[in-house]
């Protein structure tokens, strides 16, 4: 039995899957002082025995949540001499042009907490100054005496030479063993000061906090189970171990989304579809992201609460690559100043919820259009709101001032809601090139698959899946998931005509590093698989290009190819190529997976009867009013098929089939749906 | 109110389109830019307009471009008029007329034909590393003519009919410095164009050209609502300013600039009459210049948060006499130009402040701070080139001290250049980067510090321009704060001489073990000082923004 639970805000979810492959789910609320009691509550509550359990996979919004809500430990920063305003001067950026009582992002450390001590090295990671670390005892005192529980260091050029940020680090463990260290180049070995010391001060600032929920919940773990593999979500899609998750948890910040994205990869592998566009749609947001050849994409250009008009704190940790907007089941329906419509980002949320919840919800929101528009039925909420209060509703906010029918209102909120679903699916996929014809559609959450077919329309894809799992997606994700770990260095060289040693010697040392770390997370050799890439681009230009590198050793041979490739990928991403111009790797990377054994997957269970549960009106935008037919999902049998218009109903959610799709449901359960059939 | 045929759902999905396409090619320019003022600096504009060369949305990066889009492609509509043909691309730097700033901004402007029609512009403006001239970098802080600046690009047809004008293009590798760099921007420019050209024909094709346009139109009109709405609640009458400009560069005298403002019930005029004639130094202004800074405040005024066009302006006129240091005429030097740009924001912030407290903080560092330093990198082949703006302090506002490390109000999604990044490409030494705690700005609510960097050369022979403009008078606190502090920089050379401060210095001769001390002002307090709370003052003693004594002396501090 292998077990994931995933924490979020409200619920606690929890999938398993036993070792016939059956899944089983549970869900419990979350238990916010004591998290670990939440955990074990949903085991209880889906019969799960503890000593049954062999694997335990585990996601958490604790690190997430102390850094949004500031509710870290004091945490004091030392730098190098000159620098220590470094958090406070960050990039001098103002994305609301026009506020001039803007506002950036105040530092996690407070001024005087910001010591600096002598020492220099220069760009090439020569030392011009040695370290003094006579200078340290002054400052370490000054933190004790004002209480600093953690402490980062983050000193110029570390990413090119660690030695002399190691050497703080050792100091303070001799000489303050008390003191919860995090030096910069153990999270991040690439170029940008601020953005280096802004992740080491939050990994600072957050450790202790998850170290002490981690071995909590391990001990809790081990004196009521046997299992002794238990493994964290991390923010690119892999896991790591509990021991590696509590030196660096700032990898955990979006330990909960990204799974489902690569539960996603996962599920592509198994129905045979390598290039997938994930769409998942909740009831505050949407988010979605791009799945190449099987690869989720990950960058470290993450910046935490960043939005249009606000910058954000830069984390250079490995984040899957989402794209997230204020748009979801409970997003409202408003008029601006300007007398136009919008969907979100503002949401009705859970409570009071859309209208037809009947918990007090009163401004109209996708959902309610949809139950006006007939593609949801009212009688599937445990709500005694009825079809005239909504629709009185839609025409007190937003009806009589528009001077619409309700029909057409509803119809705009949908379409308007899937125009901004458009535009963030195109800045995943047209804007970087990929053409979305090339994709298949996997909808996820509760909207998802109300919405993806008319999406799928609109961007010529052929195929949606919805998978079994739907509901719980992600903690079933987080169930396939291996070990990974992603690194990056820096480098900066010419790509041509150079001895190509010295890239290979990196490479291998970091790739040696990786290897150490998964053998202490208990992964055998054979077990492990590295993947190698470039950041590259032509010189002069700022912004690179991942290109992978499929060879043992980097040499004059095949850099040629990996250059073709470059430019192939640059005239992708950017329509354009400069084939005289010299090119420059930036950093090298490399992902690291430690492979882990995947649960069995099985043929669904079909219920008894017939699957067509009622004809009724729905309303299209090409067709207004039709008669369609409706049918029960867990129902349908494997291999049957259903020819649009109609509607799939689940207890939460439909599927709404247009003129011409045909959906099929295979062997797993997974809905297929050939957009216009085939 | 105005009908429209097609419906608002209809019009809201075209409308996000429209914005999205400014957007798409904004970030398309800034990732294939070679040089980092683009990329980095994000020092330029792309936007739409209608067929008339009515801005219908711009993607930003600084605020300084605002509405000199619309400009270049009026001008090339005059200009062309009917021989305008489908594939055709314009290039244009005129400072005089066509939304001109300086020459370093090169304009594009490309028309857009759906079957045959003209439906929309689609344009935009980036500014050059080198457009040739006297000095490296195109910009100098005592240029006399606008000869010495480099290549003026009069509305000349770069593409015709999807053709490249080779010799043109030639003509211009020739006469540049680094052409890999300017060529290589320009067609960073192209390939934003044509990819705003691709969304309006896709845009065309899923609807009728028809829609498009009477959208474009009913967009325009909105934004001249929502102004109209907020021009409704600010306060009506007239307020008169006058201040004064360092220099020119050329002579040490002062400068004065004036204003009177005229705000009605649905109008905001802006009356520049009176300020002094063009200098002789290059911190003249073009009219488009002017316009651009006028606008800026006026949507800080009205509504920051909304969507921009052309409509938004229509309530705002601005006047400035032909001639004058702030509507320049040929052959006027410009480079610099934003020295007296800037004041078309400040003057008007300065005039409504003390009406407009919840929108209006105290002053801020007042100029772009401009570093322009080059020569040889000690380990590679090639000269290095950096031209940057400097971040400084902002005004404290009635709810809120002011910040630190900001650029200046022209200038916005800007970045400054990472330490880490610029010690590698430009082979110096940046001994300090940090927060100029002065102690200026005192107020109930304290002004944000200015910046100190440095810069030390490590080879000989290399130069150094700056335009720290604001150095001669510091800026202004707000409901009885404290003024903030200058902007200056000194040079200490390896001998331990110090030379300076400065205020502009064009080709400072630097040796290696040279180096330059920038600093920027500290922006203005608002309020009293003996207001604010004995926590925040203890508070700011223990974090070294102030000293004790100056805590006692200004804020009445005593333990």
């Amino acid at each position: 039995m292998r077990v994931a639970t995933d924490i979020g805000g409200t619920f606690t979810d929890l999938v398993a899957v036993d070792d016939n492959g059956k899944i089983i789910v549970g869900k419990s609320d979350t238990t916010p002082n004591k998290f670990e009691k939440g955990i074990f509550n949903v085991i209880e509550q889906a019969n799960i025995d503890l000593k049954d359990i062999q694997m335990f996979f585990h996601g958490t919004t604790v690190v997430i949540n102390t850094l949004t809500e500031k509710t870290g430990v004091k945490t004091g920063l030392i730098t190098t001499k000159g620098f220590r305003d470094v958090l406070e001067i960050a990039r001098g950026n103002r994305p609301d042009l026009f506020n001039l009582k803007y506002k950036k992002p105040e530092p996690i450390v407070e001024r005087h907490l910001r010591k600096e001590i002598s020492e220099r090295l220069d760009y090439k990671g020569e030392v011009i100054s040695p370290l003094n670390t006579d200078e340290l005892n002054e400052i370490l005192t000054y933190f004790k005496e004002y209480n600093v529980k953690a402490i980062a260091v983050s000193l110029l050029h570390s990413y090119k030479n660690d030695e002399h940020e190691k050497q703080v680090l050792n100091y303070i463990r001799t000489n303050y063993p008390e003191f919860s260290v995090t030096i910069s180049s153990e999270l991040s070995k690439e170029w940008r000061e601020y953005e280096r010391t802004s992740t080491a001060a939050f990994n600072a600032y957050v450790k202790p906090i998850a170290h002490d929920y981690l071995t909590n919940l391990e001990q809790n773990l081990i004196d009521k189970s046997s299992c002794k593999k238990n493994y964290i979500m991390q923010s690119n899609g892999g896991t790591s171990t509990f021991e590696i998750a509590k030196k660096t948890p700032i990898n955990m910040i979006e330990s909960g989304p990204v799974a489902g994205i690569f539960g996603a990869s996962i599920l592509g592998e198994v129905i045979d579809e390598n290039n997938l566009i994930v769409l998942d749609i909740g009831g505050t947001t949407a988010k979605c992201s791009l799945v190449e050849n099987g690869n989720v994409k990950i960058s470290t250009n993450y910046h935490m609460e960043k939005t249009e008009r606000y910058a954000g704190y830069p984390l250079k940790v490995p984040v899957v690559d989402i794209i997230e907007i204020g748009n979801g089941g409970g997003s409202i329906a408003w008029i601006d100043d300007s007398g136009s419509i919008k969907v979100g980002p503002k949401s009705a949320g859970a409570d009071p919820g859309p209208i037809a919840y009947g918990r007090g919800g009163n401004k109209p929101t996708t959902t309610d259009a949809n139950i006006l528009l007939g593609r949801l039925a009212l009688r599937n909420f445990e709500t005694s709101t009825s079809l005239e209060e909504i629709k009185n509703k839609f025409e007190i906010s937003l009806g009589k001032q528009l001077n619409t029918k309700t029909d057409d209102l509803a119809m705009g909120i949908v379409k308007i809601a899937n125009s901004n679903m458009l535009n963030a699916l195109k800045l995943i996929s047209v804007r970087k090139g990929y053409d979305p014809r090339d994709f298949t559609l996997v909808a996820i959450g509760g909207g998802g698959p109300m919405h993806s077919q008319a999406l799928a329309r609109e961007l010529g894809i052929k195929k949606v899946v919805i998978p079994s799992t739907s509901s719980v997606f992600a903690s079933w994700g987080m169930l396939m998931s291996d070990i990974r770990h992603d690194y990056s260095q820096t480098l900066l060289l010419p790509a041509r005509g150079i001895s190509y040693k010295e890239v290979n010697s990196v490479y291998d040392e970091i790739i040696r590093k990786a290897e150490e770390t998964l053998n202490t997370e208990g992964v055998e050799a054979s077990d492990v698989v590295i993947t190698k890439s470039l950041d590259m681009r032509y010189e002069g230009q700022e912004h690179t290009v991942e290109i992978h590198v499929p060879y043992e050793n980097i040499d004059e041979n095949n850099i040629e190819e990996i250059i073709k490739n470059f430019h192939e990928n640059h005239d992708r991403m950017y329509s354009y190529t400069l084939p005289e111009n010299e090119l420059e790797i930036v950093n090298i990377k490399i992902q690291a997976l430690g492979k882990l054994e995947k649960p069995k997957m099985i043929e669904t269970d079909t219920e008894e009867g017939t699957a067509l549960k009622e004809e009724r009106e729905v309303f299209y935008e090409e067709s207004g009013w039709i008669h369609v037919s409706v049918y029960d999902k867990n129902k349908l049998k494997v291999e049957e098929s259903v020819t649009g218009p109609a509607i799939i109903e689940e207890q939460s959610t439909s599927i709404i089939l247009h003129d011409g799709d045909v959906l099929q449901k295979d062997k797993y359960g997974n809905l297929v749906i050939e957009i216009g059939g085939q | 109110m105005k009908s429209y045929k097609t419906n608002p759902f209809t019009y809201e999905v075209i409308k996000d389109a429209l914005i999205a396409t400014g957007e798409e090619m904004f970030i398309a320019l800034a990732k294939t830019s070679m040089s980092p003022i683009v990329y980095e600096v994000l020092d330029y504009a792309c936007g739409l307009t209608n067929h008339k060369g009515e801005l219908v949305t711009q993607g930003n990066g600084v605020t300084g471009f605002i509405g000199m889009l619309s400009f270049m492609v009026k001008d090339t509509i005059e200009k062309h008029g009917d021989t305008i043909k489908e594939g055709d691309i314009f290039i244009i730097n005129d400072p005089y007329k066509g939304g001109g700033s300086h020459l370093n901004d090169v304009g594009l402007v490309m028309p857009i034909f759906y079957k045959g029609q003209l439906i929309s512009f689609v344009a935009n403006k980036a500014h050059w590393t080198d457009v040739g001239g006297k000095d490296p970098g195109s910009m100098s802080t005592n240029s006399t003519e606008i000869y010495q600046e480099g290549l003026q690009f009069a509305c000349l047809r770069l593409f015709s009919e999807g053709e490249v004008n080779d010799p043109l293009l030639k003509f211009i590798e020739t006469n540049v410095r680094h052409p890999e760099i300017s060529i290589g921007d320009l067609w960073a420019q192209v390939a934003s164009l044509r990819t705003g050209e691709k969304r309006l024909k896709e845009l065309c094709e899923k609807y009728e050209s028809e829609v498009i346009i009477e959208s474009m139109e009913r967009f325009l009109d909105q934004g001249e609502r929502l102004a109209l709405k907020e021009i409704e609640k600010l306060p009506k009458g007239t307020f008169e300013l006058s201040d004064l400009i360092d220099d020119d560069g050329i002579t040490d005298d002062q400068i004065n600039i004036q204003i009177k403002i005229t705000i009605t019930d649905n109008e905001f005029i802006c009356d520049f009459t009176g300020t002094d004639t063009q200098v002789q130094g290059p911190i003249n202004s073009s009219y488009t210049g002017l316009v651009s800074s006028v606008r800026t405040i006026f949507l800080a005024i009205t509504n920051p948060a909304q969507d921009i066009n052309d409509g938004a302006f229509r309530p705002l006129t601005v006047i400035a006499e032909k001639g004058s240091v702030v509507n320049t005429s040929s052959p006027a030097p410009t480079s610099m130009y934003w020295e007296s740009m800037l004041y078309g924001s400040e003057l008007i912030w300065k005039s409504l402040a003390p009406y407009l407290p919840d929108k209006l903080t105290a002053g801020h560092l007042m100029s772009v701070c401009t570093v322009i330093m080059g020569g040889k990198h000690p380990d590679k082949d090639g000269d290095f080139l950096i031209v940057e703006p400097s971040v400084g302090g902002w005004g404290a506002g009635n709810n809120q001290d002011g910040d630190t490390g900001q650029f200046c109000i022209l200038d916005g999604e800007t970045f400054n250049v990472p330490v880490e990044i610029a010690e590698t490409t430009y082979g110096v030494i940046i001994d300090e980067y940090s927060m100029r705690t002065d102690g200026a700005g005192a107020g109930k609510h304290r002004g944000g510090p200015g910046v100190i960097r440095s810069y030390r050369a490590l080879t000989d022979n290399q130069f150094f321009t700056a335009s720290y403009g604001h150095h001669k008078l510091n800026v202004w606190g707000s409901a009885g704060g404290m003024d903030g502090s200058n902007n200056e920089f000194l040079i200490e050379k390896a001998d331990g001489t110090v030379d300076g401060p400065f205020g502009k210095y064009n080709q400072y001769k630097l040796n290696k073990g040279d180096k330059v001390v920038l600093k920027t002002a500290t922006g203005g307090g608002y309020g009293d000082p003996k207001e604010r709370s004995k926590k925040d003052v203890e508070n700011d003693i223990l974090n070294g923004y102030i000293t004790v004594e100056q805590a006692n002396r200004f804020y009445g501090y005593s333990r």
